[in-house]
């Protein structure tokens, strides 16, 4: 067996290709399955319901009924605002204060060493647990609720910060440096944009659990949002109905929300580490 | 890079947007404030949809109606922890509480004072129509679900169970947010239910709840909540404390004054301050007439005397502090004097 | 014959003047690790002179600190004793003028390949920089893929971005760590043969480290053979025959025996290894002592 340099390969032999792009089938079927899915979800609510004889679980009419009569107290703008406010200011701060401080605590082992066991220590206690500090500092105002999302939101955002700075391959950064980068423009060109994919799903992981964390948070003195409103038609009596419609709106908006962060991460700069399902 | 190009303007659009709309929508920060209740600083009073304090919703609405100036804001809590945590950080000026929660606090050291009452009676103990408790004596071995350690309502089945020679260890106490009682009865999860109302008149109203007593037979003139303010209030707002104590006096007097007020308190407190159906409060409030007092709200030695002793009993109290530590009956108008609000609802 | 190049020895560069400072001259390296209680010393008083515009290639068995060694004259490691020289001056870390090509992961994911290439040039106009751009993408043969993605990109495809962009920045020298190591053979070929012709228009100076022989004997002007660890340079060994190679000629095949040799390996009973179908590629062969090779 030979290995011949003087040969060249022939001009129409391509030795590689670029990876054909698989074009995602969004088809009709992707619309109208989980619209299937979601009718038998509400008959089958509807039949336990019924089956179980309780007279206090509400059925899906019941929990209709209950959305158009907050329409029209004009409480269904003014709740899901509220909720939205809270939500924004405290997953927003969360955001600016984490990204940071996790990025700092993932490029330098001392400040790592350091601070991450406080940090590791501080995630796992529930927001929950936090309502009489949140008081005692921030009173009966929207600040409480929003430092309690604050709190929930943070936590995420900095560990997956650290994480994607750690991830960072060593090769890439040498190969910057090779090019006589300063620290600055190490910064700006390399770590950013490698860790921004891994940033983002932090930020949207964390924007679920500060949705999650409203109902919790709300449940301080507040006299408005959708976490209330559950809260407050539990101790109104029996508005059972009213307590499982503002599930449902916290679970549609949650569910818009993430839709809404998965637009972001269609941008060049955040797909490309998404692997190869195709352009 | 066209990410943070585009991004981050949406991210300041809907944060500016969302503001703007809560603080139009939610806070009336755009509106005109009717009378003129911003240049005095606020004077808030926390307080729970109970009938105990109904009190201070009707004040504060028969104020608003009359468009009369007034510093007071009532501000509804959902359960006893945070109007307590709220009130402990001094971000109420006052507060309607529990009798014995406010005579612990004062025990653990926190300068409060006890002003005037929330109203006298208004608790009921309630069982499930099947079952085959009769007589007090029957909860011998069984489950009773009471609002908090620190209540009236535990001490009165401590009372009961004193007065028939029960010892506490045969019967169960179980802590739970009044709100939940209704729906513990129902499923039968517990015997029998203690706690201010509306919540067991609820269960009287929805066919599965049956009296056992009413306090007032069992300890007549029984006092379920107070009106505790700071000290530091006392000393520097005398005349909003009188002002703020003078109002719910007359309040109380209008709501005894006749049934139509009552049915006209639970209309208006129902809709806008409580979150309960009106036919609720109204149930409550009229049958029987006097289930619930609002008059003759003074602070009594006497009284809190025997609560105190009952606690230190029950061990709910260890007997630090006296009456006068904890009580300011300086502030309670002759009974006499008092007028009800010169009020109808149009 | 091996011969080592003397320090100080003029030497003609491929431009035909007489130059007498290397490009890159490494003085008796020597790099020890501290693993636990014994120390291990991976290069032994390593010296090599590399001079401008030649094509040097650096072979060995796996293990024996090659990719250390170019790493230390990269100036991403600093060596326990002994000094590295670019061009006189001493090396104290990476710089522009003298890039390093990775085997895997150098090219960045989150740029193009056009934003690639033009990684170094950011102190150029942005017409120059295009400019300088087109022209090495059409050198590497990736007309048309400018906008696309490293991730949609062939493992060549991604060799010759860094390529690319290695030449677009202007470098003096070219540091390659088995760049072709993780390709298939057609691809390994191809690369091959194009890298020379860049190489022979562009006139850069090349250290080339591959653990292959055949590869090292088909690129370089000189290879220089290191042994297993603690390694020193055991030899370096002019290959003076003409581009492209051919892989039949006599002296081709007597240059890789001779590197053979050195290595350690054998004949057995006088056929050259090529006929025992010795296969030349198996580094992890150990020395055949025992047959009477």
């Amino acid at each position: 067996m030979t290995l011949i340099s003087t040969w060249s390969p022939p001009p129409g032999l391509s030795t590689e290709t670029s990876l054909p792009s698989i074009a995602p089938r969004v088809s009709w079927a992707a619309f109208w399955l989980p619209v299937a899915v979601g009718l038998g979800f509400l008959l089958f609510w509807d039949a336990a319901v019924r089956f179980s004889g309780s007279e206090l679980f509400p059925k899906p009419l019941d929990v209709g009924r209950g959305l158009l009569e907050l329409g029209q107290k004009g409480l269904l703008f003014k709740y899901i605002i509220a909720s939205l406010f809270r939500v924004t200011w405290g997953f927003g701060l969360a955001a600016l204060v984490g990204v940071p401080i996790g990025l700092v605590l993932g490029w330098y082992p001392f400040a790592h060493a350091a601070f991450n066991p406080l940090i590791q220590a501080f995630r796992p206690i529930s927001p929950i647990a936090w309502i009489p500090v949140a008081i005692l500092w921030f009173g009966v105002s929207d600040a409480a609720p929003i430092f309690l999302i604050f709190l929930a939101s943070v936590f995420p955002i900095m560990v997956s910060a650290m994480a994607a700075v750690q991830n960072v391959q060593a090769v890439q950064i040498r190969a910057a440096r090779n090019f006589g980068l300063s620290s600055g423009e190490l910064f700006r060109k390399v770590i950013l944009p490698a860790t921004l994919p891994q940033i983002l799903t932090g930020l949207r992981i964390a924007l679920g659990v500060a949705w999650l964390v409203v109902v919790a948070a709300e449940m301080i003195a507040v006299n408005s949002g959708l976490g209330y409103l559950i809260i407050d038609s539990r101790n109104a009596g029996k508005r059972y109905d009213l307590v499982v419609a503002g599930m449902v709106l916290i679970g549609v908006i949650g569910w818009l929300l993430d839709l809404a962060m998965r637009q972001v991460e269609r941008f060049p700069s955040v797909k490309w580490a998404y692997g190869n399902r195709g352009e | 890079m066209p990410f943070f190009r585009r991004v981050l303007p949406a991210i300041l659009c809907w944060i500016v947007a969302i503001t703007l709309l809560h603080m139009w929508v939610n806070l009336g920060s755009f509106t005109p404030k009717s009378g003129s209740g911003g240049s005095a600083a606020p004077f808030r009073v926390g307080f729970i949809p109970v009938t105990c304090h109904l009190t201070c919703p009707v004040t504060h609405f028969i104020n608003d109606s009359l468009q009369e100036e007034s510093n007071f804001e009532p501000i509804r809590f959902s359960a006893w922890p945070e109007l307590k945590e709220a009130f402990l950080s001094e971000h109420l000026e006052a507060t309607f509480i529990l009798a014995p929660m406010a005579m612990a606090l004062r025990e653990q050291g926190v300068p409060l004072k006890i002003v005037y009452l929330g109203h006298r009676d208004g608790t009921t103990m309630m069982v499930h129509k099947d079952s085959s408790i009769r007589r007090i004596e029957d909860l011998r071995g069984k489950t009773i679900a009471v609002p908090n350690r620190f209540s009236n309502q535990r001490l009165i089945v401590f009372r009961a169970m004193r007065e028939r020679n029960i010892p506490m260890s045969q019967v169960k106490l179980l802590e739970m947010p009044p709100p939940d009682m209704p729906a513990a009865l129902q499923v039968k999860a517990v015997d029998a239910i203690i706690s201010g109302e509306p919540f067991m008149a609820q269960t009287e109203m929805d066919g599965y709840g049956r009296i056992l007593f009413l306090t007032k037979d069992v300890w007549p003139d029984f006092i379920s909540c107070v009106l505790a303010v700071h000290e530091k209030t006392i000393r520097d707002r005398r005349a909003d404390v009188q002002n703020l104590v003078d109002g719910i006096a007359s309040s109380g007097k209008w709501l005894d004054q006749s049934p139509k007020h009552r049915m006209d308190a639970a209309e208006f407190t129902g809709k806008n301050y409580y979150h309960q159906d009106p036919a609720l409060l109204s149930f409550v409030l009229s049958k029987p007439p006097d289930r619930v007092k609002y008059t003759n709200l003074r602070v009594l030695r006497k009284d809190f005397e025997e609560i105190e002793a009952l606690a230190l009993e029950a061990g709910v109290l260890s007997g630090k502090v006296k009456f006068d530590d904890y009580a300011d009956p300086s502030f309670v108008p002759d009974e006499a004097s008092i007028k009800p609000r010169n009020w109808e609802l149009p | 014959m091996a011969t080592a190049v003397n320090k100080g020895d003029p030497v003609k560069s491929r431009g035909g003047e007489i130059v007498s400072v290397p490009a890159v001259s490494v003085r008796d390296v020597s790099l020890t690790f501290a693993q636990g209680a014994n120390p291990v010393q991976v290069l032994e008083k390593v010296s090599i002179d590399v001079w401008p515009g030649e094509f040097v290639c650096i072979v060995g068995p796996s293990g024996c600190g090659k990719t250390t060694l170019l790493n230390i004259i990269g100036g991403f490691q600093k060596p326990s004793q002994g000094e590295v020289f670019a061009k006189g001056s001493p090396v104290l870390g990476p710089d522009p003028r003298r890039i390093f090509i990775f085997q895997e992961g150098g090219v960045f994911p989150w740029l193009s390949v056009a934003e690639n290439v033009g990684f170094g040039l950011s102190g150029r106009v942005p017409a120059e920089r295009a400019q300088i751009v087109k022209h090495y993408i059409d050198m590497v043969g990736l007309n048309g893929f400018e906008k696309a993605y490293p991730r949609s990109l062939s493992g060549g495809m991604r060799q010759r971005v860094e390529i690319a962009r290695a030449l677009a920045a202007g470098p003096e020298v070219i540091y390659m760590d088995e760049p072709f190591g993780a390709l298939d053979f057609f691809t390994r070929m191809k690369m091959r043969n194009d890298l020379i012709k860049i190489w022979q228009k562009e006139q850069k100076t090349i250290l080339f480290v591959t653990h292959d022989i055949e590869e090292a004997l088909q690129l370089a002007d000189r290879v220089a053979v290191m042994g297993r660890r603690p390694s020193r340079m055991q030899s370096i060994v002019t290959v003076d025959l003409p581009r492209p190679r051919d892989l039949n000629a006599a002296q081709y095949l007597a240059k890789r025996d001779e590197i053979l040799e050195i290595l350690g390996f054998h004949h057995s009973h006088g056929q050259s290894l090529r006929e025992t179908g010795f296969h030349p590629h198996l580094a992890h062969q150990r020395r055949n002592d025992a047959s009477g090779g």
